[in-house]
Parts: C-alpha cells; sequence; structure tokens
C-alpha cells in the first residue's frame, strides 16, 4: 500500500456525543483506495461508533464525512453503498440464504436473471452453493460468516466495513477465519476498514492500523509502526505482548555526554538531546524498551550494551520461549523474553544487557514519544 | 419416562387429569345442559349425560316459537341468533385486525424511535387501569351525540382502543426481541424503514403477532359489558345475545349452553389455526 492511493473517504474533526459522554472525539481519518485499514483499540474506546459513522448508522455531532470529496455526513445509510458485516452477522434469519443475498439486489430493482446469476456467482466463490437454499437460523457460524460477506460483496460496495467479525469464533478457528479473511480481502480487491481489539489480528491483517483510545486516535500507522515506533505511551503499552517495560528516568549531562538515568540504569543517549530539553516534563522522561530486547548478558554482547542486575520474580515458560520477571535492585518488575529450556530459577540473580539502540523515550506529561 | 416406573407415570396423568377436569368441567356441563330439555335442566341429583338427549335447545336459536316443543314456547320473542352472530363476526374480527396493526405500528416507532417520550406507552394502559364500567358514562354521551349507538362501527371504535394497550405492549416486547443489526443490516442493503418493517421486522416476529392477534380477539369475543351498554337492537353481540336467555323475563338455561357452545366454536378455530405460530411465540427467544 503506497501513499499515492487516492483516498476513498475522510473524516475530518468528527466527534461522537451520547447524552453529553463523548464517545469520539475531534477524529481526522484518511480511509485510502483498495486498502485493509484495522481500527485497534480496548472495548469502549469509540472504535465500533466511528465505523458506525462511516456506514450513516450514526450521525456526528460535530464535523464531516467526505467521500471521494463529496460531503456525505447526511446521507442516509441507504444511499452511501457500503457493506457492513456486524459482529454477530445479523443474517435474516427468516429467510433462506438465497433470499439473503438477493434482498439488496431486489431493492435496487435488479432484472431476476441478473440477480440469479450474482447471487451465484458470489455462491460460487465462497462456497455457498450447498446451503443456497438452508433458512440463515439453521446454518454454523463460520458459513454465517461467509453468508454476512457473500451478502455485503453481491451488492458491490465501495467500502467494506467489518465490526470484529471473528468475536465469536474460538481461538483455533479464528485463526484459520483470519487466513480466510486476508484471502478474501486480496481475492476482491476492495478496500475494508476492520475494527476489533485483538493486536494480533490488527498486526496480521492490517496494511494501516489505527490505534484508537478513549475516542482519540493515538496513532495511524503499517503495523511495523505501530509496533516499532509507538507513537504514544498508549500504544507502547497496548502493542506486543507481554507489554513494553516502561521506566521513570531522568535526564543528565555527564562529561558532555548526555544519559537518561534511574536507580537501576545508566543509558547514553547520543544524538537526540535538543528534542529532550524542548519537552514539558523535562529533565523527567519515560523511558519503553521491548521484552525481547532485554537480554540474558553474555560475553558475546558488545561492550556499549547497558548492563544491570537484576534477580528472577517469576518465570512463564511458553515452550520455544519463556517470560520472565525479573526484579532490579530498586524493586522495580520488568519482563523480559529469553529462550525457552534455559536453567533459570525463581530467585536467581542475573545480569541483565541491552543495546541502548534499542530505546524509545516518551514524555511522561504529554505522552507522546520524543525518540 | 420408562425408569421412572409405573407409579410414576399414573401419579402424573393423575395430577394432569385432575386438574384438566377441575378446568374443563364447566365446559362439560354446559356442553351436556345444551343436550337437556327443560326438566332436567336443574334437575337434582343432577346428571352429566341427558337422560332425553334432543337437539331442541339449539333449533330454538335459530326458529324462535316455530318447532314443537317446550322450549320454543318459552323462548318465542327472543331474536333469532343469526344476526347476533354476524354482527359479531363483523365486528370482533375488524377490531382485533385494527387494534394489532395500530398496535404494531405504534408498538414499533415506540420501540425503535421513542416516539412519543416515556410516558406514551405508560399512558395507553390507563385505558385499562379502571373498571370499563367508569368509561361508560362519558363515552355513552359521546356516542349518542355521534349517532355511534347501536351501530356497528361504533362497537368496532371501542374494541380497537380498549385492547390497543394490550396490542401495543405485547407486539413492542416482541419489537424488542428483535436486534437492531438485522434491521440496520437490511438498512445499509438499501432498505427503506417501511421496507425493513414489513420484509425484516415483521416476519421475524410474525408468531407474536399471531399470539397477540389470538389473546385480542378472544378478549373481543367475549366482552359483554359495552356491548351489553352500547347496542340494543341491530348491533347486538353474541354474549348480550346469551344473557338474554337468562334474564328477567326467565331463566332459559338449555338454549342459553347451546349458544355457548356454538359461540366458542369460532375462537377454538382461530386458536387452531394459529397455533403453530403461538408455540413460536412462546419460545421466541429461544430460537433466535
Amino acid at each position: 500500500m503506497t501513499h499515492e492511493a487516492p483516498i476513498l473517504v475522510r473524516l475530518e474533526k468528527v466527534t461522537k456525543e451520547f447524552n453529553g459522554t463523548i464517545a469520539v472525539q475531534d477524529l481526522d481519518l484518511e480511509i485510502w483506495e483498495g486498502e485493509f485499514l484495522c481500527f485497534l483499540g480496548p472495548s469502549g474506546c469509540g472504535k465500533t461508533t466511528t465505523l458506525r459513522m462511516i456506514a450513516g448508522l450514526e450521525r456526528p455531532t460535530r464535523g464531516e464525512i467526505y467521500l471521494r470529496e463529496q460531503r456525505i455526513t447526511d446521507w442516509p445509510p441507504q444511499r452511501r453503498n457500503f457493506g457492513f458485516m456486524f459482529q454477530n452477522y445479523a443474517l435474516f434469519s427468516h429467510m433462506s440464504v438465497y433470499e439473503n443475498l438477493a434482498f439488496g439486489l431486489r431493492i435496487r430493482r435488479f432484472p431476476s436473471n441478473e440477480i440469479e446469476r450474482k447471487v451465484q456467482a458470489i455462491a460460487r466463490v465462497l462456497e455457498l452453493e450447498p446451503v443456497l437454499h438452508v433458512r440463515a437460523s439453521r446454518l454454523d457460524l463460520s458459513t454465517m460468516q461467509r453468508v454476512a460477506l457473500a451478502r455485503i460483496l453481491v451488492i458491490e460496495p465501495q467500502l467494506l466495513l467489518l465490526d470484529e467479525p471473528l468475536n465469536n469464533f474460538r481461538p483455533g478457528l479464528r485463526e484459520m477465519m483470519r487466513a480466510e479473511l486476508k484471502r478474501w480481502q486480496h481475492q476482491f480487491g476492495r478496500t475494508m476498514v476492520y475494527v476489533t481489539h485483538d493486536q494480533e489480528e490488527a498486526l496480521t491483517l492490517g496494511d494501516r492500523i489505527v490505534v484508537i483510545n478513549a475516542g482519540r486516535v493515538e496513532q495511524v500507522g503499517t503495523p511495523d509502526e505501530i509496533y516499532w515506533r509507538p507513537a504514544t505511551l498508549f500504544v507502547a503499552s497496548f502493542i506486543g505482548r507481554p507489554s513494553m517495560n516502561l521506566i521513570p528516568v531522568q535526564y543528565q549531562e555527564f562529561d558532555h555526554q548526555a544519559y537518561v538515568i534511574s536507580p537501576d540504569l545508566r543509558v547514553p543517549i547520543g544524538s537526540y538531546r535538543d528534542d529532550i530539553i524542548k519537552t514539558t516534563s523535562f529533565p523527567n522522561l519515560i523511558l519503553g524498551i521491548r521484552p525481547e530486547h532485554l537480554l540474558l548478558s553474555d560475553l558475546s554482547h558488545p561492550s556499549h550494551f547497558v548492563r544491570f542486575p537484576a534477580e528472577v520474580d517469576l518465570i512463564r515458560p511458553l515452550g520455544r520461549k519463556q517470560i520472565l520477571d525479573v526484579k532490579t535492585r530498586s524493586g522495580h518488575i520488568l519482563q523480559m523474553v529469553s529462550l525457552g529450556g534455559k536453567p533459570i530459577a525463581v530467585g536467581e540473580r542475573i545480569e541483565i544487557a541491552f543495546d541502548p539502540q534499542n530505546i524509545l523515550l516518551f514524555d511522561p506529561k504529554t505522552e507522546k514519544r520524543i525518540y | 419416562m420408562q425408569q421412572r416406573g409405573w407409579m410414576a407415570w399414573l401419579s402424573l396423568w393423575g395430577i394432569v387429569l385432575v386438574i384438566s377436569l377441575a378446568t374443563l368441567a364447566p365446559v362439560i356441563w354446559v356442553f351436556s345442559l345444551s343436550f337437556k330439555p327443560p326438566q332436567e335442566w336443574l334437575a337434582y341429583p343432577p346428571t352429566l349425560i341427558p337422560r332425553q338427549p334432543t337437539l331442541e335447545n339449539y333449533i330454538v336459536l335459530f326458529w324462535p316459537g316455530n318447532p314443537v316443543g317446550v322450549v320454543s314456547e318459552m323462548v318465542r320473542t327472543a331474536e333469532p341468533v343469526p344476526r347476533p352472530f354476524v354482527n359479531s363476526l363483523i365486528v370482533v374480527p375488524i377490531s382485533t385486525a385494527l387494534s394489532i396493526v395500530i398496535g404494531f405500528l405504534a408498538a414499533y416507532g415506540i420501540s425503535r424511535f421513542g416516539a412519543g417520550g416515556n410516558f406514551l406507552p405508560f399512558s395507553v394502559l390507563t385505558t385499562r387501569m379502571f373498571p370499563p364500567i367508569a368509561f361508560a358514562v362519558p363515552l355513552l354521551v359521546y356516542y349518542r351525540s355521534l349517532g355511534l349507538i347501536d351501530t356497528h362501527i361504533g362497537l368496532i371504535l371501542m374494541y380497537t382502543t380498549f385492547t390497543l394497550a394490550f396490542s401495543l405492549w405485547m407486539i413492542k416486547g416482541f419489537i424488542d426481541g428483535v436486534p437492531r443489526h438485522i434491521e440496520e443490516a437490511a438498512i445499509l442493503d438499501g432498505a427503506s424503514r417501511w421496507r425493513v418493517m414489513f420484509t425484516i421486522t415483521l416476519p421475524l416476529i410474525r408468531g407474536g403477532l399471531a399470539a397477540a392477534a389470538l389473546f385480542v380477539f378472544i378478549m373481543n369475543w367475549t366482552e359483554f359489558l359495552f356491548a351489553l351498554i352500547f347496542t340494543s337492537r341491530f348491533a347486538v353481540t353474541l354474549p348480550v345475545q346469551v344473557s338474554r336467555y337468562a334474564g328477567a323475563v326467565g331463566r332459559y338455561y338449555g338454549p342459553q349452553a347451546a349458544l355457548g357452545i356454538l359461540a366458542s366454536i369460532p375462537v377454538l378455530i382461530a386458536g387452531y389455526l394459529i397455533q403453530r405460530y403461538l408455540v413460536r411465540a412462546f419460545t421466541f427467544g429461544l430460537v433466535k
């Protein structure tokens, strides 16, 4: 997905209030033609509300929505020609699968042979032919999902909106259906907006991810950007499992060399001194480091690595990997990931090393990343 | 059932039988009474099976005073039955249909759009909060000046109004049970609100509508007080007619029982026809 893709839908300062409670606040967003965009956030963060506003099911309290630079804020959902897949699929349970698929086409007054042709075509692609004349209420979950997808595809919408469509699946099946979805998206090449609270789902499916928290966009970016360059403390702690270690530190200089220090650590920071001095809470900062960047120190590590002692507090084996909770000398608990099977016991004293290149620094007041 | 043994089986059916008999006893008695000649109506000891069964009670309903026998002599002055029967068959289905249609539309608006605010659904109930007789006098005044007394339309309006609270609340419950997402899916498919209402919501609550319709039908079919007050000759309904066989003029229990049995037939037929929907209505929440 390149940045040159034309903008399909644009949200401009969109705000939604329900009885005085703000669900979505001043949200700016671009949806690019052909991309798979994921809305990711904890439940109740406003991602579904945003999706419903794009669909026209909710009217923004303030702000505008544009479709190819045409203002559609006031358009009723019927006029937008977007497909919307609900969490529970919302099939017309009193109708057969065929009738479910033909419903939108009938409304669009297609001739009956055309309807027949289109329904058969989509049924063939999504392998729904054997169940075409089964009542929708009799289907199993994964078939329901395919019917729901077929129903929104058959009207050839310009945008597909999916609201946590994999929530009802048990874990094993979930990964399978996720792969299916990704395959379908490539196959149909349509723009999709996909809402989920599952970061793994967002990271595997999305071309871009919009991280939403408390009604605001925290960051928009590719999965890699979101993971490696989180824009805010929220994104940093929300994305990744186990989540990023966040350590309060202070900025200090010794011998014309800049450091951030905590009771346990002293990390040299080279080039980003100027940005730091400009921060509001200077000299207080928050240092973030991913658990997989904390290593059990050994001699092969280069000398510029930062080392500090700690004590193993808890071991959570995960087969090939294990998660260690370690306690620093000042009592701070950090999480790290190491290879499984290493003979380590709770209470053991270890030395931890990390590459100072891998740290991120945040401003504790604005919660934004400085570096 | 097998493992529980025949004792359990027997006691279960015993209990069912006793309860059924207790419930049905009056019906059985009326049925038996309708075939009894006058001397057996109040005979002591009472008989369950008529000693001299007769169809006279039924015949005099249609030709009072005409055929042979004691009963005909007694009810010579009564109105022949066809007219009240036809009246009931006009007034009750129409008012039931109106009540259900209006109830559905109103319930939809209330359920989906909160139409009328919080107080409206409640205020509709007030029509059923007073003893019906409390409405009789003001309505009588209105009806007299509007010329609605003893007319079909007068009864239809009244029955529709007084059963509306019932159908509105019952149907609202069923509409509330239809997931909003299903309707939204249809809207996103391009359907208008009206289309959604009639092609999605209505079919989904068909069973509920049938149940509501049956209850409202029975309420209207057996309504006595308003019919007695607001009709005199032309628009007399069945319950009023039934009452006329045991009034100031005498106590003709036989024809009264016979008419009661005849009057129950349409309700039985209606109930039978929609019973498959009824089952679905009462298990609505389970089969979604």
